[in-house]
Order: structure tokens, then sequence, then C-alpha cells
């Protein structure tokens, strides 16, 4: 903590605290409308400067779409400029010994950049449907409303439930989780993807409308060539099987079934596909889809 | 720029000791206001408030909250500013705090370190054309270790 604590006059909010306990305290009386409780990621440069020293980016580039994958977790520092993209990128290059290990992190920092230019160049646009769905569905086919088992986290699916619960108690999602909730939300539950990104937005301490709006709107197919989805082998894969096992609902799983038949299920034929090469986010589309880019994790498999 | 008694609005893009306001006005009172409206129209949980605070923290800065303009223009007259300072947003929202504090007291910004400078803006729309610009400018700044 800096020494150079300037002079409190009535109204300032304290700068001393006796333990983290006294800060939640703190911040109960002066904000009690914001739910929860504090995450245990911890703000700070200090902290950031932890995150900085684990990156390993050879390990990243082979297990990023994994939960359990060597992810960075640096999004909320980076997001609230602790940490500029600069450093991180600076950082990179320090521990890599040759640009084939750096690549798929820095590509992704390259999304980060990406995203903010994006918001830029859209303003307060970026919470409109940036292009019509290609669900089949009309717009007004989804609830603007979140259900309420899912904001409860009882829905009895495992995977969303314990997505859900992480949510809430630490502010941070693996992006997969993230992808796999959004496409949950919008394909199966049919929630306009603005109701899920709002959602997200009060939680996520990398909250950032530029990232995850635009990600919902990917999902969703309204800043996209196609919707994303995926299927219980999938998530089973990525997830280690460490939600299946168990589920109450592995018998029942709305998720079970090929892409095909999920897809049959999903979506509406709509009669054509925009498929002139002029869609703004096509190369996107296919560029993510095949690589498994971690901004949007896809790791959809080839059918 | 040329302020004699600025002080520094910090917000929530650049909670970071490389915060170019701070780096150009090491000296100067700076102040980070929680944005009271936001909080409770976003229904910001606390989590998210705490770790902005943890951050604050971080600086050497007096926090407050309410309407953020308010807050820092009142800042500005605690310390007889002639102006404030602080670093450019990318958020519409702080920018349109930045105007209404620029309708009573000059408000100066100034570019955080930028990820990759380009020499011309890119083509966006597609991450792709982006990166094609941009890919081959980030690595200039590589060269291995041994």
């Amino acid at each position: 903590m800096p020494s150079a604590a300037p002079p409190s006059i009535n109204g300032d909010l304290p700068r001393q605290f006796a333990s983290r306990d006294a800060l939640n305290t703190l911040l109960a009386q002066e904000f009690p409308e914001a739910e929860g409780e504090l995450s245990p990621i911890r703000g700070g440069r200090e902290a950031a400067d932890e995150k900085l020293r684990r990156i390993d980016a050879r390990r990243y580039a082979k297990s990023r779409n994994n939960l359990k994958g060597a992810v960075t977790g640096l999004s909320p520092y980076i997001r609230h400029g602790v940490l500029t993209l600069a450093e991180v990128r600076d950082s990179v290059f320090a521990r890599i010994r040759n640009r084939d290990e750096g690549g798929k992190l820095i590509n992704e920092l390259g999304w980060r950049d990406f995203w903010q230019r994006m918001w830029l160049d859209l303003g307060d646009g970026i919470n409109n449907d940036q292009e019509p769905f290609k669900t089949g569905h009309d717009a007004g086919a989804y609830s603007r409303e979140l259900p309420t088992d899912v904001r409860d986290g009882t829905t009895g699916l495992a995977c969303m439930d314990g997505f859900r619960d992480q949510l809430i108690t630490t502010g941070w999602l693996h992006n997969h989780a993230r992808m796999w909730m959004a496409a949950w939300l919008v394909h199966w539950r049919r929630v306009h993807w603005k109701a899920g990104a709002d959602w997200f937005m009060q939680h996520l301490l990398d909250g950032d409308p530029a990232s995850n709006h635009l990600s919902w709107q990917w999902v969703a197919s309204t800043f996209s060539h196609k919707p994303y989805f995926f299927n219980r082998g999938n998530l089973e894969r990525y997830s280690d099987g460490s939600y299946c096992d168990g589920c109450p609902c592995a018998k029942s799983c709305p998720f079970e079934g090929s892409y095909e038949q999920l897809e049959n299920q999903l979506f509406t034929p709509i009669p054509t596909i925009p498929d002139s090469g002029k869609s703004r986010n096509q190369q996107r589309n296919r560029q993510s889809r095949s690589s498994g880019g971690a901004s949007a994790a896809l790791a959809r498999p080839k059918r | 720029m040329t302020f004699q008694r600025p002080i520094l609005w910090i917000h929530e893009e650049a909670l970071g000791a490389n915060n170019p306001a701070l780096q150009a006005w090491p000296e100067a009172p700076a102040v980070f206001v929680f944005d009271t409206r936001w909080i409770q129209d976003a229904k910001i949980s606390r989590k998210r408030l705490g770790f902005l605070y943890e951050n604050a923290l971080n600086l050497p800065l007096t926090l407050r909250k309410g309407d953020v303009a308010a807050e820092v223009l009142a800042f500005a007259r605690r310390h007889q500013a002639d102006g404030v300072v602080s670093s450019s947003a990318v958020d519409p929202r702080l920018k349109r705090i930045g105007e209404a504090i620029d309708a009573e007291l000059p408000l100066g910004l100034l570019d955080p370190e930028a990820f990759v400078e380009l020499p011309r803006p890119p083509r966006l729309g597609r991450f792709s054309r982006y990166w094609r610009e941009a890919e081959a400018v980030v690595w200039k700044g590589y060269s291995p270790a041994c």
C-alpha cells in the first residue's frame, strides 16, 4: 500500500482496513444494493504480478480449451488497467524461446485489443443486435428475462448450475464455460443474449461490454455467420467429465446427441444463409472454429 | 497541456501504476469515484466493487462515491485545481463523464501505452483483417533471448 495516503475529508472512503472482512463490511454499508460477497480473487498489482509470473505460453497453447488448462486468469487485471496489454505482451516475450511458443497467447491479446477497437467503433451500439439471428427464430422469440432457475442455479444440470455457482462466488469463469453457458441460454432456453450478457456483467470481475457482449452475440449469431452450439461430448471432454459424473440429469441430458441432431432440434432452417463472403464476421467464425480460438473458446470438433 | 495545478481523475479502465496521468503528474492529487448510478442500474455485485477497491488502494488516490463528474469537480475545487487530467477511455459512459467534467473545467486526456501502434487505423469487422495488419507489428518487439 503506498505511503502517500492523501488527507481525508468527509465523504472520502477509507483506505485502511484491518482485514479483508473489514472491506467487505464497508462495502455492505456503502453499497447496500450490491449483492453477494467479495471474490476470493484479489485485486491489486501484487495479485496481478503473481498471475503474470505463472504465465506458461506453451502449456496455454496446448491446453487452454480445457477447464483445467493453463489459462492465465489475467483478464480482470487487464480489463481494469492494472496491467496493460503491452506489459503482458512484453512479459510473454520475455518467457518464450521462440515465436511459436507464444503465438496463441499473443493472438489472444490481439483479440482483446480488437474488441476494444470494435467498442470504440460501435460505442453504445454494442448493446444492440449487430445482425439478424441466423437461427431461424425471430429476435422476439427470445425471452428478455433471465429464468429464475438459471439465476438461482437450480436447473438440475450439474454443469450449468456449477458454472453459475462459480460465476456468483468468484466472478470469473473459464472462457469455454462462458461459451457453453451462453449457447445453452440462447439456443436451448431461448433467452435473448442481452439478458445473459447483462447477468454476466453483474458478476464478472473482467466484465467488459466489448468482449462480453460481442462474444454473446457471436454465440447467438447476431455477430457471426451462424450460431455456436456444442454437445455433451464436447463439454464432457473439456471438463474431464467432472460435471457429467453424478449429474442428476445425466440420463436426460439436453446436450446429448450429434451436432446434426442438435442443429435440427434447436434451429429452424432458413431459406438462405448469407454466404456471400460479405458477412463481417464470417472470417472470424471460420477462423475461430477451426483454430479453437480462446476468445471464443471453440473446441467444436469437426463433424 | 498547460495546467499548473491539475487533479487527476482515475477511472475503471486504468487502475494501474502505469496510468499515463499518474505518470505525467505523480504529485497531483488523484481521485477515483464509484459511479453509484452505474452500480445501481447495472446491478453490479459486491465482488466487482471489492476488486475495483483493492486495485484503487494500490494507487495514491482518494476514493469517493456518487455522481462521478460532480465528485471529480468537487475534488478539483477542494484542491483549487485549474484542470483535470485523465487517461483516455473506451467506454462511452466514461467518455460522457469526461465531457461533463470538461464542460466545467478543462479536461486533458493522455493515451495509455498501446498494444500495437499501427501506421493507419486497421480495418475492423473481422479479426483476421485486423490481425493481418497488426500481428507483424506486434512481433517486431520480440527478439529471442538466445
